[in-house]
């Protein structure tokens, strides 16, 4: 049985090697540390933590990044509800925070953060904040389309002149793509009946080259030339020029663009309301925000805050959507459209 | 002797085994108890908050409902047509493999034999990306060939339900592989010769012996291939196809919980159901072999231009089962962004590797996916193998209730999974008897284990149907006590299986992403969770870099295996002693 012994010999020698190992890294929590999950980019949210460590020298190398999706955010923080490990959840959609309200899983921000973001982009009671906007946009990949080929709005996405020249983010499990489509939907739909909303998404279905499985795989085949088109957010679509020189042009739509908010909330009985609130006050302060605009090309929320200067220059106007209908139809207008449009045209 | 011919003789069938085997007996309920109880602890309670949690929302009735027609109903069928057509070919594909890889000595044998599980060492995420920029519309193959043949792109690529299936056979092939090598490897050729002997030709004795003998080890693929199709979410998602996991994953984002778990447990149950079927297949004949000869040599290629031809196709069989390792590799020496409308990357850097290794703290997610592999992997050994032989000795009724519950976490998809145990060990309650591990290092091996156990068992169960209990009965006879003769006769034997299926698991646990997402904690990343934050924050260069760094890892571990398993080189292949000597 020499190779028995072997194996046990071989298996031992690891587990030591890893129990040896084993002690770094192991932060065990305590009440002056800071925990922020965020589905925010990893470098953007390590500099706000860097800058808010400087600005706060009592956190210093307290605080507790853990970057995800803004869905395994709120599955994580559901899902720990009986005794939270985080304090602040920072990255989620409307849609998503207001669930999260509703099932009592975020606490107030303090007063001051609050009155500081109009009421529109927040829950009335500052459960939730709306961090930044997100316009979203038509792009496309300007090494295949010339400018005056481009689309101008978002009816001459359906023409038969781009069919199998765009390509969509998967609906269904995309927050932003799911807001997008619901607000096409609201749009067009007068009275509160979708059908012409679902008409105009058929028509898009039939014009779709292929639904992308993410972001990334989204970015990827538009710079690969398999279409050209594509409605995601602004910001995601400036960073990709920035950061890998991506081709990507921006259209300014004639009918404006849906504005998406993008929050930040206090988790409910987290391990330091203190730290939490510190935090919030920190990152929704103007120069915070004025940062993050110029050199992430976010929208501040924040009131008062003057518009980013590589903004202006797109002339993007708001397009008016009674997000109160899409919000309280989503589900059923995006199953619908999952279960009859996708794919059908 | 085998039997293989023979219909289901019941598995206690009455020969002199009531003799000396009354405690010896006991001690497989012994052994169960401590079993039964870490899974009930750590999977069958977890894992119950599903069920429960699918009564809510739009009421059980209506939820499950839901199933019967539209969108659901279609996806579930969708899901189990793709997941019997992966197991078809994922069977064909590694079965192939194993046989010529165990019967056969050709050149390039040894290296195919490394490369050969390697597929399983894909990172998800940008293992199926892979996939896309291989056989898509603008990936590698179609574009060489349109370059080569003018054949238009759309017209060679690989999407829709085939492109799945495609991503599943060439991922998940491994379980058959593994299995059927190790039973290839342990199987008697006494048997083989007994039959040449009587007259049967080469054919007839792969038919009549040879592949029965299999079953074992092909029922453990189909069903590890099956559940993982079914709970498989990355390729149905890149190549928008509407399966099951979609509808699970839609019905979660939408808010609606109850609608989700229904999903979750429908998946569950099917697969369940398949499992059942699968063990009532089996358990039709007995599958076993008294191991007293040797195994069959491998048989060389005597012609030169057999051998050639041999080594083309397997060197050609190698780089069609790497090519997606491979463009992981030459992703991450690509600039970003570069590699648009040409065949291959046109520009190369070594700034991705560079990146990784200037910043000390980003090899931490490597130190942590393999330590909490390791215990995770060295826990599913000693609990997955105990299970596999307590299912295999349970003369009782409920044999099988052991088996659906170790399994019940492949059938499920991960997030679920992850979101189960957070919920069970987050705060102290009666039924986690205490215990929180939210917010621990300890989270990880568990749901390691917790998800990883079922290839150890699975691999193990099958090299133990092969195995006669009248060998351990012998020992017991000369005096071994029940301890003993599982250490000295048992566990040797089913070495193959055991170790077939803890290399599964540490290799799945590195690569996990879907669960660890939802409960790593804070401070500990670990490998997969930091590629999927390199590919957000399109850095798909450096995470291709980590990829491809998990890929050599794992490399590292197949050669080291391998050298365990054939022992100091050139040892004539000596298998199975027997076992009387043994005690």
């Amino acid at each position: 049985m020499t190779k028995l012994r072997k194996t046990v010999l071989l298996m031992a020698s690891v587990l030591t090697l890893g129990a040896a190992t084993a002690g770094c890294g192991i932060s065990t929590s305590d009440k002056s540390s800071l925990t922020i999950y965020t589905a925010r980019d990893k470098q953007l949210a390590q500099g706000v933590v860097d800058a808010f460590e400087k600005a706060n020298p009592d956190y210093k190398g307290k605080v507790r990044l853990l970057t995800l999706g803004a869905q395994e955010a709120l599955e994580r923080v559901t899902a720990e509800k009986g005794r939270p490990q985080a304090d602040i959840w920072w990255g989620g959609t409307r849609q998503q925070f207001v669930q999260a309200a509703n099932a009592g899983l975020v606490s107030e921000a303090p007063a001051e953060v609050t009155n500081s973001i109009p009421a529109k982009y927040r829950d009335p009671q500052g459960r939730w904040v709306g961090e930044m906007l997100l316009d979203e946009v038509i792009f496309y990949n300007d090494k295949m389309l010339k400018p005056e080929q481009a689309p101008k709005d978002w009816d001459d996405l359906i023409k038969p002149e781009f069919k199998n020249k765009i390509i969509i983010r998967d609906v269904a499990a995309s927050g932003t793509m799911r807001s997008i489509y619901s607000a096409m939907i609201a749009r067009k739909s007068k009275g509160g009946d979708p059908a012409a909303g679902y008409d105009w998404l058929r028509k898009l279905d039939a014009n779709t080259k292929v639904y992308a499985a993410n972001p990334t795989d989204l970015y990827l085949r538009i710079q690969r030339q398999e279409a050209p088109l594509t409605v995601w957010n602004l910001q995601d679509a400036m960073l990709q020029k920035k950061k890998s020189n991506a081709p990507f042009s921006v259209v300014s739509p004639a009918s404006g663009v849906p504005q998406l908010v993008d929050g930040v909330a206090k988790v409910a009985k987290g391990p330091n309301s203190k730290g939490a609130d510190a935090f919030l006050k920190f990152l929704l302060g103007k120069d915070e925000q004025k940062k993050l605009a110029e050199e992430w090309f976010q929208i501040p929320t924040v009131q008062g805050a003057s518009e980013p200067s590589w903004l202006a220059p797109m002339k993007l106007q708001e397009m008016p959507v009674d997000w109160d209908l899409a919000a309280s139809k989503e589900t059923d207008w995006i199953s619908h459209w999952s279960a009859a449009i996708k794919n059908k045209g | 002797m085998s039997t293989v011919t023979t219909p289901p003789p019941a598995v206690a069938a009455p020969r002199t085994r009531r003799l000396p085997a009354r405690d010896s007996d006991r001690f497989v309920y012994v052994l169960a108890l401590p079993v039964v109880a870490i899974l009930v602890f750590l999977v069958l309670i977890p894992m119950l908050a599903t069920a429960r949690s699918s009564a809510g929302g739009a009421g059980f009735a209506d939820n499950y409902r839901s199933l019967l027609s539209g969108a659901s109903g279609h996806a579930l069928l969708l899901s189990v047509g793709i997941s019997l057509a992966s197991v078809l070919f994922c069977g064909a594909l590694g079965t192939f493999l194993a046989v010529l890889l165990t019967r056969f000595e050709f050149p390039g044998r040894r290296l195919l034999s490394v490369f050969a599980v390697l597929p399983m060492a894909l990172p998800p995420l940008i293992g199926a990306v892979a996939f896309v920029l291989l056989y898509s519309e603008t990936g590698i193959v179609p574009r060489t060939l349109h370059s080569l043949t003018g054949l238009s792109p759309a017209s060679s690529s690989i999407g829709g339900v085939s492109g799945v299936i495609l991503v599943h056979a060439f991922t998940m092939y491994p379980y058959f592989y593994l299995s059927v090598s190790a039973a290839l490897a342990g199987q008697d050729a006494s048997l083989e010769e007994a039959a040449t002997n009587l007259g049967a030709g080469r054919l007839r004795v792969w038919r009549t012996v040879l592949l029965p003998m299999l079953t074992p080890a092909l029922v453990s693929g189909a069903l590890l291939t099956f559940m993982m199709s079914m709970a498989s979410f990355t390729a149905p998602q890149l190549y928008n196809v509407q399966t099951l996991t979609m509808e699970i994953v839609s019905a979660r984002t939408s808010g609606n919980e109850a609608l989700a778990a229904t999903q979750a447990t429908a998946l569950s149950l099917v697969s369940i159901v398949f499992l059942v079927a699968m063990r009532w297949y089996q358990g039709r004949r007995v599958h076993r072999s008294l191991s007293k000869g040797s195994a069959a040599v491998r048989r060389g290629l005597s012609s030169g231009a057999a051998r050639v031809a041999a080594g083309i196709g397997s060197l050609l069989l190698t780089l069609v089962l790497m090519a997606p390792v491979l463009v992981i590799v030459l992703v991450s020496f690509s600039v970003d962004g570069a590699w648009t409308t040409q065949v291959l990357p046109p520009e190369y850097t070594a700034a991705n590797y560079q990146r990784i290794f200037t910043d000390p703290k980003s090899l931490m997610p490597v130190s942590v996916s393999v330590q909490t592999s390791l215990m995770a992997t060295l826990a599913a050994i000693l609990v997955g193998a105990a299970a596999a032989w307590v299912v295999a000795r349970w003369k009782l009724a409920g044999r099988w209730t052991l088996d659906v519950v170790i399994m019940l976490p492949w059938a499920l998809p991960g997030t679920v999974i992850g979101v189960n145990l957070v919920t069970a060990f987050n705060e102290p309650t009666a039924a986690n008897l205490g215990l929180t591990l939210v917010g621990t290092l300890w989270i990880l091996p568990v749901a390691y284990f917790v998800r990883f156990v079922p290839l150890v068992f699975r691999s193990t169960g099958a090299s133990l149907e092969q195995l006669d209990p009248t060998l351990e009965e012998a020992a017991r006879s000369l005096g071994a006590g029940p301890v003993r003769v599982l250490r000295t006769v048992t566990f040797p034997l089913v070495l193959r299986g055991v170790m077939a299926g803890a290399l599964l698991a540490f290799v799945d646990g590195v690569g996990e992403y879907v669960a660890s997402v939802v409960i790593y904690p804070p401070g500990t990343v670990p490998m997969s969770v930091e590629i999927y934050n390199r590919i957000y924050a399109s850095e798909f260069g450096t995470a291709a870099a980590f990829g491809s760094l998990q890929i050599v890892l794992i490399l590292f571990v197949l050669f080291a295996s391998r050298r365990l398993e054939d022992g100091p080189r050139r040892r004539p292949r000596r298998r199975r002693t027997p076992a009387v000597k043994a005690s």
